[in-house]
């Protein structure tokens, strides 16, 4: 017989995802109906598999709402006027179009680490993002509004140039020194879906400003880039903060900025243990509450040194946020030709600082960073 | 309410994907309303949020069927089940003889025989995935682990060749196959 694999279970799986051509198919057909023992144990394949595929997805569920639960409850002893009706944010775009066949990813981030293979279920993947769509639009109007808002505002008030094509991915980035040069998720750039077609940073003024590539690790997460235009300063003075020379300690006390929604948003935790997801000890694993669009977002300990960035959060039950060490933006930095274009601080201006002098101090050198996708 | 309808429609085939903006949205919009009610019933806080999350199990197993999210209003749905789990537990307990269908009204005799097959299906699938779990303990390692990252993690089999130390994941895959297989004969052995 011709069928392309003599694996049972690798048959098993192909059929369950459709994925058989048509002439295997239809000599499956003919085998089954003809060998009663092989049709047994086929069958006992696909049911195992079956039970076993949506066993798993039931459990994603349930961690899911106990996740949830937990969540709402902490929201409603935290603040009396919690909203009861979740928006569909814009963010949720990304999150739709990537989960749709996958419960894990569904849950809080899209780690690029913790992302599911898509192709596993392919066919269901396209059917979700479709479906979704219509709730998309009502979005993308109001996004459109917006964008158009901002863009009239810029030409009468601004001289920077607000792209007008879709976003399509948020994250934040923050400076690496004065002339330009700034660090953000490479997963912000780049998953999945591919490339956007321009890079533009909004910083907290509401500036926008066009930025190019100028090395990455895909490995680590990292991404180096450069703000085009010439002369361009992210602030007045030298950069705030400095970065970490060594890994930081266990409980360490870190806060971050970034940008979950047009505003820029403030969280802290402490450093909840030394290496990252996976035992990955270019990161390190933290408690602290984060969002979509968060994604590069610089980590601070209460000295002003900048401990790396943000990359990822766990999904369903546990709440773990993960950051690569900054360890890996200097690796990234010492491969680069011109090195030496790119002058990283000395010291940190606002380690005596109280926490609002700093968030302040670090405003202008922190920046959503989006890309857009015509 | 066409706009609305379509909206359910949306709400429950993310839902069914396992999305959780969706999730939570659902959530948010119906929890305190069986909270609220369950605890006029004699329950307590911890039980509207065992109930109101079983019946939530129940909707996404439901879900998945694309004929059913065509017909399902989320709300009366979630009600009608959460009211049909309390009842059965309430029973179980022997706390109170309580008709199973009090409400005339929006729950007439069809409909609750609906719901309780729905529940029966889901207790039944219940058991059947914690029979699976039991068959899943015996397997020795590596197997467990594997079989738990690819079905329960959704792990990719590139990221399994990546932390369980294979070459590639092809070698992954086939380790995946000798395991479903040892799992099979376990699972179908325990069924006799």
């Amino acid at each position: 017989m011709s069928l392309s694999t003599n694996n049972i279970w690798e048959l098993a799986e192909m059929y369950l995802a459709g994925s058989l051509s048509q002439e295997s198919f239809t000599q499956l057909k003919a085998r089954l109906a003809t060998d009663s023992a092989f049709a047994t144990e086929f069958y006992e394949a696909t049911d195992l598999i079956r039970s076993a595929t949506d066993s798993g997805k039931h459990k994603r569920f349930k961690n899911m709402l106990r996740d949830i639960h937990r969540e709402q409850e902490k929201k409603e002893t935290g603040s009396k006027k919690a909203t009861k009706h979740v928006i569909f944010t814009p963010e949720f775009w990304r999150t739709a179009s990537i989960a749709a066949g996958v419960a894990i990813l569904t849950s809080t981030i899209t780690i690029w680490s913790l992302k599911p293979s898509m192709r596993k279920n392919e066919s269901r993947y396209n059917m979700i993002s479709r479906e979704v769509k219509g709730l998309q639009i009502a979005q993308a109007q109001q996004l459109q509004k917006q964008q158009q808002l901002e863009k009239n505002l810029d030409t009468k008030t601004r001289k920077g140039f607000a792209p007008t094509s879709d976003v399509m991915r948020t994250g934040t980035g923050f400076a690496l020194s004065n002339n330009g040069y700034f660090v953000t998720a490479y997963h912000v750039l780049h998953d999945e879906n591919g490339y956007g077609d321009s890079v533009y940073i909004q910083n907290h003024d509401g500036q926008y400003f066009k930025a190019s590539l100028v090395t990455f690790n895909a490995e680590t997460d990292v991404a180096i880039m450069k703000v085009e235009k010439s002369g361009f300063r992210f602030g007045k003075g030298d950069l705030p903060y400095s970065f970490a020379p060594a890994k930081a300690a266990l409980g360490s006390h870190i806060f971050t900025l970034g940008y979950p929604t047009e505003d820029i948003s403030y969280s802290e935790g402490y450093i909840s243990a030394r290496n990252g997801y996976d035992g990955n000890g270019m990161q390190y694993t933290l408690e602290l509450p984060v969002g979509y669009g968060e994604s590069g977002s610089p980590l601070i300990d209460s000295k002003g040194n900048v401990l790396g960035l943000l990359t990822a959060v766990g999904s369903q039950a546990e709440e773990k946020t993960y950051a690569v060490s900054a360890k890996a933006i200097m690796e990234l930095l010492h491969k680069l030709p011109d090195e030496k274009s790119i002058k990283l601080p000395k010291a940190s201006h606002i380690g005596r600082m109280n926490r609002e002098q700093q968030i302040s101090k670090m405003e202008a050198y922190t920046f959503a960073v989006k890309v857009y996708k015509k | 309410m066409q706009s609305q309808f379509n909206i359910e429609q949306q709400l429950l085939a993310a839902l069914a994907a396992g999305d959780r903006a969706a999730t939570e949205q659902i959530y948010s919009q119906n929890y305190h309303i069986i909270s609220g009610w369950l605890q006029k019933n004699g329950g307590t806080s911890a039980d509207a949020a065992d109930l109101f999350q079983e019946a939530m199990v129940v909707l996404f197993g439901k879900a998945q069927d694309e004929e059913f999210r065509l017909t399902c209003s989320i709300g009366t749905y979630l009600f009608a089940i959460s009211k049909h789990l309390w009842y059965k537990k309430l029973q179980k307990q022997h706390r109170e003889p309580v008709p199973l269908h009090e409400n005339k009204g929006d729950d007439d005799e069809d409909t609750g025989i609906a719901y309780e097959d729905d529940i029966n299906t889901h207790k039944e699938r219940e058991a059947h995935y914690e029979q699976l779990d039991a068959a899943l303990d015996q397997l020795g390692e590596p197997c467990r682990s594997i079989l738990r990252a690819y079905y329960h993690h959704d792990k990719s089999m590139q990221e399994i060749a990546a932390s369980f130390g294979y070459t590639n994941p092809e070698n992954a895959k086939t380790q995946k196959y000798k395991c479903l297989a040892r799992l099979r004969k376990i699972f179908y052995a325990g069924m006799d």
